[in-house]
C-alpha cells in the first residue's frame, strides 16, 4: 500500500488481498461542503458485477457519495479504493482512475456541438488513443446496445430526453469501465420516457456490470438490485437486500421514507 | 452643390483616397481583432484559472486597459515605448496599441463566454477520462467560441471605430485621410461627412452579418 500524504487520517488499516476483494471500498469517508458535513462516517464495500441502489431522502448525501468514487468531489476523511487502489494516493492517474469509473447524470450533460457517434468516440480516441475505424464500430454496437443506432448522425437536441441519457450510457460505456455510477439518471425525464432508460439499466446489469445506482425508482431497486442502502444525514442507515428493505425496513427513518414511496 | 454645403464633386474626386484610408482602417482593424483574440482567450482562461499566478497578472492586464483611454495607450506605445529601447513604425505600433487594446475586452468576453457553458460539461468530460486541457479545447470551447461570435463581431465594429484614433500617430488610414484633405482644401465638411459617411457603410453591414450570426448559430440543447 502507498502511504498517502494528504491531510486525510487513516482511521483503519487496510486488508487488500487480491483474492476476491471489492471492486469498491469505503473506510470512515468524511466529506462537508464548508460547514455542512455532508458524508459523515460511510463504510462500504461493493462487489465485482453487484447492483447497489442507493436510496434516502434529498440531501442524505447520495449524489455526494457517489461523485466521491470518481474523485468529482474530494473527500477530507478515510479512504477509498478502486480496484485495491487508494484514489487519492500521489501516484494514482485521476483520468484513468475515472476511465475505469463511467458516470451517467441526471442532466445527461451531452456535448451539444457535437453528433451521437462523435460524443460517444471523444474519449476513446483521445484519451485511450484508440483507431477512429475502430472506435466508430465499438460506439455503433454500443448504440445498438442501447436501441439507438439509427441515431449516430443526430445531434443531441434532436432526441428526447430517454434517448439523450440512452446516449450519455453508450458514451459512458466506450471506455470499458470496471464500474458504473448512475445519478439519479431518470429524474429529469418524462414519465412515459423512463422505462426505456431503465430497461438499458437492466440489461447491464444482467450483463454482469457492477452498478452503483442512485434513484428514487422503487421498482427497479426491486427487481434489479442486488443490496440496497438507505442514507440519512450523511450516514449509510440501514443496508439489506431489495425485499427485506421494502417489506420490513428496520430502522424507523427507512420505515417513514418506504411508507412514504411505496 | 447639395444644400448644407456638401460638395458631391469634391466628395467625388477624393473618394479614392478616402477609400484608400478605409483600407488601411480595415486592415488595422483586423490585424487587431485577431492578434486581440488570441491575447483574449488566452486572459480570458488565465482569468478563471484556480491558480493565481495566472489569474492575476490577467486581471491587471485587463484593468489597466480597461481603465486608461486608448488614446493614451496609442501614445505610450509610439511615443514611450522608444524610451525602452524600442522603435516601433507607426503601423507597427498601431496595431501593437489596438491588439493590447482589443485583447482586454476580448478576454472578458471569452472569459464570459466559458462561464456561461454549464458546470456539467465539464463534468461530464472529465468524468469520461479527458483532462482540462482536453476538456477546454474539445468540450468547452467550441460552445464558448459559437456563444460569444456576436460579442467578438461587436468588439470588431467597436474596435474599427476606435481605430481612427491612431491617425494621431500619422497613419494615413480613413480620418487621417480626411483630415489631409481638410487642410487642402480648407473644407472641412465634406471630407469629414464623407469619412463618416464611409464608416457608416463599413460597420452597418457588419452589425447586420453580426445579428445573421447570431441567429444561425445558436447552440439548441
Amino acid at each position: 500500500m502507498i502511504k498517502n500524504k494528504t491531510i486525510r487520517k487513516k482511521l483503519a488499516p487496510i486488508s487488500n488481498n487480491s483474492n476476491g476483494h471489492p471492486i469498491i471500498k469505503m473506510v470512515h469517508v468524511k466529506k462537508s461542503f464548508g460547514d455542512l458535513v455532508v458524508l459523515k462516517d460511510i463504510n462500504l464495500e461493493i462487489k465485482k458485477g453487484e447492483v447497489l441502489v442507493v436510496l434516502g431522502p434529498s440531501g442524505s448525501g447520495k449524489s455526494t457519495l457517489i461523485r466521491c468514487i470518481n474523485r468529482l468531489e474530494k473527500i477530507e476523511e478515510g479512504e477509498i479504493l478502486v480496484d485495491g487502489m487508494d484514489i487519492y494516493s500521489p501516484d494514482m492517474d485521476v483520468h484513468k482512475l475515472r476511465t475505469k469509473v463511467g458516470m451517467v447524470f441526471q442532466q445527461f450533460n451531452l456535448f451539444p456541438h457535437m453528433k451521437v457517434l462523435d460524443n460517444i468516440i471523444l474519449s476513446p480516441l483521445k484519451v485511450k488513443r484508440i483507431p477512429k475505424n475502430q472506435a466508430k464500430k465499438e460506439a455503433l454496437e454500443l448504440l445498438k446496445k442501447v436501441g439507438l443506432d439509427d441515431k449516430f448522425n443526430s445531434y443531441p437536441h434532436e432526441l428526447s430526453g430517454g434517448q439523450q441519457q440512452r446516449v450519455a450510457i453508450a458514451r459512458a460505456l466506450a471506455m470499458n469501465p470496471d464500474v458504473m455510477l448512475f445519478d439519479e439518471v431518470t429524474s429529469a425525464l418524462d414519465p412515459e420516457l423512463v422505462k426505456g432508460v431503465l430497461e438499458t439499466m437492466k440489461e447491464l446489469a444482467k450483463m454482469g456490470m457492477t452498478m452503483i445506482v442512485v434513484t428514487h425508482e422503487m421498482g427497479f431497486a426491486k427487481e434489479v438490485a442486488d443490496r440496497v442502502i438507505f442514507m440519512d444525514e450523511g450516514y449509510i442507515i440501514e443496508e439489506n437486500e431489495p425485499k427485506e428493505i421494502f417489506e420490513n425496513p428496520q430502522n424507523p427513518r427507512t420505515q417513514a421514507f418506504i411508507s412514504k414511496i411505496l | 452643390m447639395v444644400g448644407l454645403g456638401f460638395q458631391i464633386d469634391l466628395f467625388v474626386r477624393i473618394l479614392p483616397e478616402l477609400l484608400r484610408g478605409a483600407a488601411i482602417t480595415i486592415q488595422l482593424t483586423a490585424f487587431s481583432v485577431a492578434i486581440g483574440t488570441l491575447i483574449g482567450l488566452f486572459m480570458g482562461i488565465a482569468r478563471i484559472s484556480h491558480y493565481k499566478i495566472f489569474s492575476v497578472p490577467s486581471a491587471l492586464y485587463v484593468e489597466f486597459i480597461r481603465g486608461t483611454p486608448l488614446l493614451v495607450q496609442i501614445m505610450i506605445v509610439y511615443y514611450g515605448l522608444p524610451a525602452l529601447g524600442l522603435n516601433l513604425d507607426q503601423y507597427t505600433s498601431g496595431i501593437l496599441a489596438l491588439s493590447i487594446n482589443s485583447g482586454a475586452y476580448i478576454a472578458e468576453i471569452f472569459k464570459a463566454g466559458i462561464k456561461s457553458i454549464k458546470k456539467g460539461q465539464t463534468e461530464a468530460s472529465i468524468s469520461l477520462g479527458l483532462n482540462y486541457m482536453q476538456t477546454m479545447r474539445y468540450v468547452i470551447l467550441p460552445q464558448a467560441t459559437r456563444n460569444i461570435l456576436p460579442a467578438l463581431g461587436n468588439e470588431f465594429i467597436a474596435l474599427l471605430k476606435d481605430s481612427s484614433l491612431v491617425s494621431v500617430i500619422a497613419i494615413s488610414e480613413l480620418l487621417r485621410r480626411g483630415m489631409i484633405v481638410y487642410s487642402r482644401t480648407y473644407d472641412a465638411w465634406t471630407p469629414l461627412l464623407g469619412v463618416a459617411l464611409i464608416y457608416l457603410c463599413i460597420t452597418i453591414p457588419l452589425s447586420r452579418a453580426v445579428q445573421y450570426i447570431e441567429k444561425r448559430w445558436e447552440i439548441l440543447d
